[in-house]
């Protein structure tokens, strides 16, 4: 299926980590014919890592270093994009992360962290749209696409923040959808079950890691409860992130994606 | 994109129709790779969409019949698994506005007919792909759905909204049990498009009129469900199961 993304310019946010979903949604607009791919993390050299495996690819890239939650960062990030390629057709927020866990009852919660949890999730995600879509107008076009979480349509105990967090990321994709849609910009959010990324790994801090046969068992145990009997992967997410920011689905916009294998329906 | 359709068997109901979904659908599926796609439907104009699907180099057979009576669904399948050994993939799109009486008038047969077209019709060619899908544990089927599911209003459909909701549940708590046997189901909802569910000769116009309300300020194409159910169909989504997208400009938001 040819998903019209040639001569196209794209963000990825959150896309140092190289076992993330950013990473593999970056590599994936590359590979299917974007014109450039821009990437930023809050991790500058891991930024780069993945820029330089775009140019590999043949389309052009650049690494920013960018802390989301800091509005003056956010705006030079998206201001140096637009210096290099003149506009930006596609943005896909994945930056986002679950802070810590936290088991205490509400009552007991630090304020602190909810704070720094919406900080992150929800703030960051929209300075970054509010500075990439003035441009998107500009061209009457353009295709924004979030990373939600199952966990806001699901119970767990300990990462309530977090998916209250990417609850709003929810709402904010629609809203946005409805006011943008007569300047021809859609937004939809595409939302992971668990995966292999380091999300496990901040999930464990604070405690003492269990051994990786332990945590490989703890998965496959969890797995078992999954309909379709296995964990997401970065390439999941990357195909349908990829699908929602091209011209394949041009008439898609408010829509929250579950992909989970039917763990949430 | 590689959808990883090669080799695919695939079969399409309610292909019939040369301006509807069906045939938008079953054409795509065999240029992005389908080795054979069957098509279904009530009417003669199903061996048209046979005929372009060979055109496009791939194999196809129409299969004439009604998809809400059980024999004409188990010879349909019957037909298709001869032909092609196996079908890996099903697109129910078959469906229909039954009846235009509103609910506080509407007899028990008025709620029959939509029913059975909309939802009694999905469980069958459902069920009688079933034994084939579990026994190669693997299968993907997509249903086309409906926006109207979501909006009010429109008293003259609503029957038939409410068949497609039952539509909605199903593909989730088919999902559900069928994971375990490798068989993904999921559902595209349309907003209003210029297909035959428009009546009269001005579809376009009656369209452009609706879109003033519509988000993204025009009506759903054809190619704009195809895409989608395509995409649902293929190797690209093999980990989404149970899920019902709205392609509709923004329509349905909730």
């Amino acid at each position: 299926m040819d998903l019209g993304l040639k001569g196209k310019v794209a963000l990825v946010t959150g896309a140092g980590s190289q076992v993330g979903f950013g990473k593999a949604i970056a590599l994936l607009l590359a590979k299917e014919g974007c014109d450039a791919v821009a990437v930023t993390d809050i991790n500058l050299e891991d930024a780069k890592k993945t820029a330089e495996e775009i140019k590999k690819l043949g389309s052009k890239s650049i690494a920013l270093g960018a802390d989301i939650a800091k509005k003056a960062e956010v705006e030079a990030m998206v201001n140096q994009v637009i210096d290099a390629y003149k506009k930006i057709d596609i943005l896909c927020n994945v930056a986002g992360a679950i802070l810590q866990k936290d088991f205490t009852p509400i009552d007991e919660q630090k304020t602190e962290l909810w704070q720094k949890q919406m900080d992150l999730n929800l703030f960051g995600t929209m300075y970054v749209t509010r500075a990439v879509v003035p441009h998107m107008r500009k061209q009457k076009h353009g295709a924004i696409v979030n990373i939600g979480s199952g966990s806001s349509s699901q119970f767990s105990f300990g990462v309530q923040v977090y998916a209250i967090s990417k609850y709003a990321i929810d709402l904010f994709t629609k809203e946005l959808a409805f006011q943008e849609g007569k300047h021809g910009i859609r937004c939809n959010c595409i939302s992971p079950g668990p995966a292999p990324t380091n999300f496990g790994a901040v999930l464990r801090e604070g405690a003492p890691p269990p051994p990786k046969e332990a945590y490989d068992k703890m998965h496959e145990e969890m797995m078992k409860a999954f309909p379709l009997g296995r964990m997401g992967t970065p390439a999941d997410i990357a195909n349908i992130t990829i699908i929602m920011a091209s011209e394949a689905t041009n008439y898609i916009t408010g829509q929250v994606i579950q992909v989970s294998g039917g763990n949430v329906m | 994109m590689d959808l990883g359709l090669k080799g695919k068997v695939a079969l399409v109901t309610g292909a019939g129709s040369q301006i509807g979904f069906g045939k938008q659908i079953a054409l795509l599926l065999a240029k992005e790779g389908c080795d054979a796609v069957a098509v279904t439907d009530i009417i003669d104009d199903v061996n048209l969409t046979a005929e372009d699907i060979k055109k496009l180099g791939k194999k196809s057979i129409a299969v004439k019949g009604d998809i809400t009576n059980p024999t004409d669904v188990a010879a349909l399948i019957k037909k298709v698994v001869d032909e092609f050994k196996k079908i890996d993939i099903l697109c129910n799109v078959a469906g229909g506005i039954a009846s235009r009486t509103p609910y506080d008038k509407a007899k028990p047969e008025d709620w029959d007919k939509d029913i059975r077209l909309n939802l009694y019709s999905i469980m069958l060619t459902c069920q009688a792909v079933l034994p084939y899908m579990r026994e190669q544990k693997s299968g993907a089927i997509v249903n086309i759905g409906s926006g109207s599911t979501r909006m009010y209003g429109h008293g003259a459909g609503n029957t038939y909204a409410i068949a497609k909701s039952g539509v909605d549940t199903f593909t989730k708590q088919f999902a559900f049990n069928e994971a375990k046997n490798g068989i993904r189901c999921n559902c595209v909802a349309p907003g209003p498009a210029p297909t035959n569910f428009i009546p009269g000769p001005d579809k376009q116009g009656i369209i452009d009129m609706l879109a003033k309300t519509i988000p993204m300020g025009r009506g759903a194409t054809q190619s704009d469900i195809a895409n989608a159910t395509v995409f649902f169909a293929s190797e690209m989504s093999s980990y989404i199961t149970g899920a019902v997208l709205h392609v509709s400009g923004g329509s349905v938001l909730d």
